[in-house]
């Protein structure tokens, strides 16, 4: 099997060390991983932030380079949500558009819905260690539905304990511009993330998009936490 | 109408409220505690089906408003009562400041109603010598206070049993006493007599019943049952789009909207009240008048932002709100905050004015996932952030960036050049911008994934 | 008539929001438990007022002394209802006939009698019902008044009665 990756401009900017989790992680799942090298960002800065006329742009990017048949993958949940659910939308009056964006979107995975249901990476008896605790990006979770698909993951990993975090379903305050635009706000919610996290007595606190994860390890930072903020494909890629 | 043009100094407000150590214990609290009740009292239940169908009922009635609203004014007035039709708030406060002023009242007893708040009707009563006496013993602590309620629902939710304690002993004469059970009994006697020596009263309304001109009232204190048996005159104010079709459709939402408040089964009382008392009957205002404000809602109705008339004001999105959980109520500087008030406030108040508020969002979505009746909270804020970037109410230099963005985001060759420059430039940004930002971000990585694979 | 499940299902529901619910099958069974519901022991002399215009209110026995027919001055209200919806576990009061609602929220303690015919299963039964001539005033009454206005901490009797006792017969 081949799949298109999709990295995402946080991980190709600032992760790229969860870029390459994510191809040694499918590839030992015997899956192929092109990376269309055309590619920049899905246009949700510029869609949260209220300009669709610039999100057009990027989606057209996007749509253009994804082109063909083979199943797309994308690290992130509100990336993954970008193109599965709001290009769609946003092409409302063009249907040609509509047709193009309806199938990329068809094709769309976000990692651990890709891992679990195609892969059934569950049940490959990967290896992990130490505690493990994990927050719900939100728009993972509401707008794409993969609520259970990490947690079935991070509970298979032999080796390591899953340790619940309470109120998980709670924003962590990242936001995309909310951060910029409400930065005392997105800090006193990273802080009450990063205070349930420490409260779990986890090594590691993971999750399926950077966006959070970057806005949660700055608060553990201020905290002089030692625990440490890795995304999920580096959680799993450390037991093949 | 005058319309403030002054934008709502939001930012301040947020960075005031998160500094506000007692204010965030009480919001965590309480929005913990509401949030965690809905989610029990909506656990055994079909709530999707429910959703549904009260979602439907609400667009039927939008989608053909006028002829509701006209038909429940037909049948009211058959029932006896007197309809107001106030087409904006001053002459909604000017109909019930006519109305009472007419009568002599000089004291009249009021159950909460957040329009009431909307068209600022105390201050106006207050101006002509008219008493309101706030009966809601939230709705009394915060009038007491000198405040407005930052909760549509539980008016004084921001106010620790101490803070409540310290000001009944300073504006009531008690002996200080942080015993809610204590604080609740002196706010009953002094509210009974209230009661049994007024004139009139004043209520909003839950629902209106179309079919029958009947008003319905949801109350869990019983005070909205005192208020429309004792006085003799009894003035509802209520916004138009409060109409349902008939009775039968009241149940749906009688299984919501306390279950999303609360998680309440049902408020303590839940009255339906259809017109003046009748010959041989000991129950009922002997005069009932009816003001439906519309307030601008004729043509929201007709706009993008339509669903959110569908609102039954729960409280449920504000409940399960990150932000508001943060900041409370008053910070968003409106009548009606949360997610709801982000996009009431906007088409009720204009954006020049309410536009600031649009920041207050993660567009986490927990508010369209508990929603009693489907409102589209994230489509319409994300909608209402593209209306303010149209009407250029954002800062220049963040439209230029956007442009820019979506220029760049079009060609890898720029792109690539963007986050070269990026690590180049990082520790500049970090070390000079004002903004808080670049201190939180890290610095981008030396060479990205897209060269790592090449 | 209304079926014992039907019956058995509103008094649980009242339970759970709060009220105190038996039944009983007589006149004589009923003045038999008034007094542990009233606890006419705990305060000397409460004040009690019944309508005493239906047949049920009429079978009441209440002593003289304690009986009024002001229900602003009263304690207790002791009144038979409209009926009942098991679904919410509320009562029904309304206007209909004369009756005065508010006699079941000014005193302390509201004591209703609930024809046991007329319980209703669902919301929807009861609405259906009365949806093309409702009485001027219907009162579904689901539990004492409460307040969470303070703290959220749960205080019942701000406004309405701080309890709601339930006789089905």
């Amino acid at each position: 099997m081949r799949v298109l990756l999709f990295a995402t401009c946080l991980v190709d900017t600032f992760y790229p060390d969860t870029g390459e989790a994510t191809v040694r992680l499918l590839r030992h799942f015997g899956v192929e991983t092109a990376f269309p090298k055309r590619q920049t960002c899905c246009g949700k800065p510029a869609d949260s932030a209220g300009y669709p006329e610039q999100v057009k742009k990027a989606a057209r990017h996007f749509l253009s380079t994804f082109e063909g048949t083979d199943p797309i993958v994308i690290p992130s949940g509100s990336c993954a949500s970008m193109v599965k659910n709001h290009y769609p939308e946003l092409f409302k009056d063009d249907p040609d558009m509509i047709r193009k964006a309806q199938g990329v979107a068809d094709r769309t995975f976000e990692l651990t819905q890709f891992l679990v249901h195609r892969l059934q990476a569950d049940k490959a008896g990967l290896k992990g260690s130490g505690k493990v605790t994990y927050h719900s990006s939100c728009q993972l979770m509401r707008e794409l539905g993969v609520r259970d698909e990490p947690i079935m993951l991070l509970k298979s990993l032999a080796g390591a304990e899953f340790v619940p975090l309470p109120n998980s379903t709670q924003c962590c305050g990242f936001g995309g511009v909310f951060m910029g635009k409400l930065p005392e706000v997105s800090m006193a919610l990273a802080d009450e993330k990063a205070e349930a996290i420490i409260g779990t007595g986890a090594h590691v606190v993971t999750g399926c998009d950077h966006g959070c994860l970057m806005n949660i390890a700055d608060a553990m930072k201020r905290r002089g936490s030692s625990i440490e903020v890795k995304h999920i494909a580096q959680v799993l890629a450390e037991g093949v | 109408m005058s319309r403030s043009t002054t934008a709502i100094p939001f930012r301040v407000n947020t960075a005031r409220a998160v500094c506000d150590a007692s204010l965030r214990q009480a919001m965590d609290y309480s929005t913990r505690t509401f949030s965690a009740k809905r989610a029990e009292g909506t656990a055994q239940v079909p709530l999707e089906e429910w959703r549904e169908r009260a979602s439907a009922i609400r667009m039927q009635v939008l989608d053909n408003l006028a002829d509701y609203v006209d038909r429940f004014s037909a049948n009211a007035t058959r029932a006896g009562a007197v309809v107001h039709r106030a087409k904006d708030a001053q002459i909604a406060r000017d109909t019930v400041a006519a109305i009472l002023k007419d009568r002599g009242i000089k004291m009249v007893v009021k159950a909460k109603s957040m329009v009431t708040e909307e068209i600022h009707l105390n201050k106006r009563l207050e101006e002509i010598g008219i008493e309101p006496v706030e009966t809601d013993l939230g709705e009394y602590i915060v009038q007491i206070a000198g405040e407005t309620p930052s909760h549509i629902l539980a008016p004084a939710i921001h106010k620790s049993r101490k803070d409540i304690g310290r000001l009944f002993a300073d504006k009531l004469g008690i002996e200080y006493t942080d015993d809610p059970e204590v604080l609740t009994k002196v706010a009953r006697r002094v509210l009974r007599e209230k009661f049994l020596a007024a004139k009139a009263g004043i209520t909003g309304a839950n629902f209106a019943i179309a079919d029958t001109g009947s008003l319905v009232i949801f109350t869990n204190e019983g005070n909205g049952r005192m208020v429309t048996t004792l006085p003799r005159l009894h003035v509802a104010v209520l916004s138009v789009e409060k109409v349902i079709p008939s009775l039968a459709d009241l149940s749906t939402f009688v299984r919501l909207l306390p279950r999303s408040a609360s998680g309440q089964i049902l408020s303590s009382y839940l009255s339906v009240i259809t017109g003046t008392r009748k010959q041989g009957e000991t129950t009922g205002a002997r005069e009932i008048h009816i003001v439906l404000v519309d307030n601008g809602r004729s043509e929201i109705v007709k706009g993008e932002f339509r669903e959110i008339l569908k609102c039954i004001r729960c409280s449920a999105c504000m409940n399960v709100c990150p932000v508001y959980k943060v900041i409370g109520g008053h910070a968003y500087g409106c009548t009606y905050p949360g997610p709801m008030g982000i996009v009431l406030t906007a088409v009720l108040e204009g954006m020049e004015r309410a536009h600031p508020l649009q920041d207050a969002t993660t567009f986490c979505g927990a508010c369209v996932e508990v929603c009693p009746v489907k409102v589209p909270l994230s489509k319409l804020l994300r909608r209402l952030r593209e209306r303010r970037a149209e009407q250029r109410l954002t800062p220049l230099v963040e439209r230029l960036a956007m442009f820019g963005f979506g220029t760049v985001t079009q060609s890898p060759a720029l792109f690539g050049l963007g986050q070269r420059m990026s690590w180049s430039v990082w520790p500049l940004l970090k070390d000079f911008s004002r903004s808080k930002l670049f201190v939180r971000l890290p610095r981008p990585a030396r060479k990205t994934f897209k060269r790592s694979m090449s | 008539m209304t079926s014992d499940a039907v019956i058995q299902r509103f008094m649980e529901m009242a339970v759970k929001a709060a009220a105190k619910a038996v039944r009983v099958n007589s006149a004589a069974r009923l003045n038999e438990a008034l007094p542990s519901i009233i606890q006419l022991g705990d305060k000397a002399g409460p004040r009690i007022f019944c309508p005493r215009s239906t047949e049920k209110e009429k079978a009441v026995i209440i002593p003289e002394d304690l009986f009024t027919t002001d229900y602003f001055d009263a304690d207790v209200c002791i009144e038979e209802v409209s009926g009942a919806i098991a679904e919410t576990g509320s009562i029904i009061c309304t206007s209909h006939g004369g009756k005065a609602v508010q006699a079941g929220l000014l005193p302390s303690h509201h004591v209703a009698i609930v024809p046991q015919d007329r319980i209703f299963e669902t919301l929807d039964d009861y609405f259906e019902s009365c949806r093309e001539a409702p009485p001027t005033n219907i009162t579904l009454e689901t539990g004492p008044s409460r307040t969470a206005d303070i703290e959220l901490t749960l205080t019942v009797g701000v406004h309405g009665p701080e309890r709601l006792s339930i006789i089905v017969f």
